[in-house]
């Protein structure tokens, strides 16, 4: 088998609908197209059919109705040509496994091994090289359970590099991992666009999609919006695709004064924000019911 | 004392029982790495009885007992698989219901037939009268094991480990799957000889977990579980002519003494270690 080449890549989902035995309509209607040298958002509400849409994408479900073309080529050719990799979500794997870092990775070069999968000299320069990017080459005798969250997520994003695919599809990657995993994870993903790598990222992490997608594709069942992230991921758009589902702290509304100014702080763990004015106190996200704490706040800055 | 010791060694059925014992438990051990890791210990179990009522069909038809045991083996697989995706019930029940069926059909079978068929060999093993011809059966099933492990581990392992990530990257899962399955009907035919349909299944799953117990890689873990698999299935046929005992008993008695050993004393993952752990955690 041959190494993908470095022609740009194409993902076409063409009026795809997706239905499950039980009758449940996942997808339906479905129609978007990306190319290569780009990280593209995938985001709706839980439930929206993100993890469909990624199973379709990777073959593991049959679509009713439409089809996947990658690289104009039909899905199963795709697939063995090596032109996806998925990294999945944690949950997803068997940690317990009795397998070391270098194996999982090295697993990545399957589809380029013989018969029997005897690693060359060429499977494991990449799968060392891979490592070696996401950072985690003195972790490759470890078992993967002894790794921590963000560990575990580099790894297996190594064996999706390892595999040199075109299309990168990662599974909510932001999920229980640390502030510089992440960090080193979108450094990762953007060098990766730049070498025309097509990313896909599911996630209902709101807050990071502006941080790296240059594209969004907003789904629930359906495309809402697709396009640059800048023109598809407005208050309105986001409203239609999560409804009555996000959580809103209107300033307007909220204990937040003028004195605050700009020196109001937002915290958030993709849940509800916590605020925090001016000097570090808490502010309460409704005015109604606090006006003594309006009153006292007001007296002690001085503004009225 | 030496010479008591080498007693056993002078009759051509007890060396016969010990090397066919011993066969049969390397490579049941081989394939429970897979089993146990895969989460299909009681598929193993389930497996192993459904091959009854195929063992007797092919006693009374004179077919090998090899094929009709297989047959039933695999109908019983794709019937639990086929109940399973159709209905709304859990694995465990299904498997449940599917080899008892199977089991008591056997049964069944062989006791309006009485004196055609063994039904005690069937259940407990006889590997020290096992015949010619069985013998043959289960080294051709040996050698077939051996030769597709040995070919495939690694697709296998990938299968086990990560079925997605097989699939993606092209290989035949479906194909794996009955790859495995097939194996698993194989093995627990050629162990049925060896320790009868009821102690299959330790052949099939107590040498692999305890090899997990003691080691991380997964290469290593074949190797502990094919050297205490063999190791155990040698020596428990061997002893059980001093014992005057079953030697399918023997051998699993054995085994899950070796089990327990782990249990207690593995290096990481046994009990003692893992209290050491939990008592070392809190200082830091």
């Amino acid at each position: 088998m041959k190494e993908a080449t470095t022609v740009p890549v194409e993902l076409t989902v063409r009026d795809l609908k997706v239905a499950y035995p039980n009758g449940h309509v996942a997808l339906h209607d479905m129609s978007f197209s990306l190319r290569g040298g780009t990280i593209c958002g995938l985001v709706g509400v839980n439930g929206s059919g993100k993890s469909t849409l990624f199973k379709a994408i990777m073959g593991f479900v049959k679509p009713a109705q439409g089809a996947v073309r990658i690289a104009g080529l039909d899905l199963g050719a795709a697939l063995r040509r090596n032109l996806v990799a998925y990294v999945p979500q944690a949950e997803e794997v068997d940690w317990s496994f009795p397998v070391s870092v270098w194996d999982v990775v090295l697993m990545g070069r399957y589809g380029y091994m013989n018969f029997m999968r005897m690693p060359r000299a060429e499977d494991r320069r990449i799968a060392e090289e891979s490592l070696r990017r996401v950072g985690m080459l003195a972790f490759r005798d470890r078992q993967i359970g002894e790794l921590s969250g963000g560990q575990r997520k580099r790894v297996f994003l190594a064996r999706a590099l390892a595999q040199r695919s075109r299309v990168i599809l990662l599974d909510e990657p932001f999920t229980g991992v640390d502030v510089k995993t992440e960090t080193t994870i979108i450094e990762l993903l953007r060098a990766l666009r730049t070498e025309g790598h097509l990313i896909l990222v599911s996630t209902h992490n709101l807050g990071s999609v502006p941080e790296f997608c240059d594209q969004v594709v907003l789904i629930n069942r359906t495309v809402l919006q697709a396009g640059a992230t800048a023109e598809v991921f407005t208050q309105e758009n986001l409203v239609q695709a999560f409804g009555g589902v996000l959580r809103h702290f209107h300033f307007d509304q909220s204990t937040v004064q003028k004195h605050d100014g700009k020196a109001v702080t937002l915290l958030t763990d993709d849940e509800r924000p916590l605020v925090f004015g001016k000097g570090g106190h808490l502010e309460y996200s409704q005015r109604k019911g606090k006006e003594d704490v309006l009153e006292q706040r007001a007296e002690e800055e001085d503004d009225r | 004392m030496i010479e008591t010791l080498l007693i056993p060694l002078q009759y051509d059925y007890m060396l016969r029982a010990i090397w066919v014992s011993g066969l049969v438990g390397g490579v049941c051990a081989f394939l429970s790495c897979y089993i146990t890791l895969k989460g299909w210990s009681l598929m193993g179990d389930a497996l192993s009885h459904a091959v009854v009522p195929g063992v007797a069909v092919a006693y009374l038809i004179g077919w090998p007992f090899a094929a009709g045991a297989f047959l039933t083996g695999l109908l019983a697989a794709v019937g639990m698989g086929f109940v399973k995706a159709r209905t709304r019930l859990r694995e465990d029940a299904v498997i449940g219901v599917v080899f008892t069926a199977f089991f008591a059909l056997g049964i069944f079978l062989i006791s309006i037939r009485p004196g055609s068929v063994d039904l005690k060999g069937i259940i407990f093993g006889n590997v020290l009268a096992i015949a010619d011809g069985d013998v043959v059966q289960v080294l051709i099933i040996a050698a077939v094991t051996l030769l597709v492990l040995g070919l495939k581990w690694r697709d296998l392992l990938l299968f086990c480990f990560d079925p997605a990530q097989a699939r993606a990257q092209g290989l035949n899962v479906t194909v794996l799957h009955y790859t495995l399955l097939t194996l698993l009907s194989a093995t627990a035919v050629a162990a049925l000889q060896t320790v009868g349909a009821l102690l299959v299944v330790a052949m099939l799953v107590t040498p692999g977990a305890t090899a997990y117990l003691l080691t991380d890689r997964f290469g290593r873990m074949i190797a502990i579980a094919v050297g205490l698999g063999a190791g155990a299935s040698v020596a428990g046929a061997y002893a059980s002519y001093f014992f005057d005992g079953a030697t399918g008993g023997c051998i699993v008695t054995l085994q899950t003494l070796l089990f327990l050993l782990a249990l207690v004393f593995a290096p990481k993952h046994g009990l003692l270690a893992t209290r050491a752990a939990r008592r070392e955690a809190p200082a830091n």
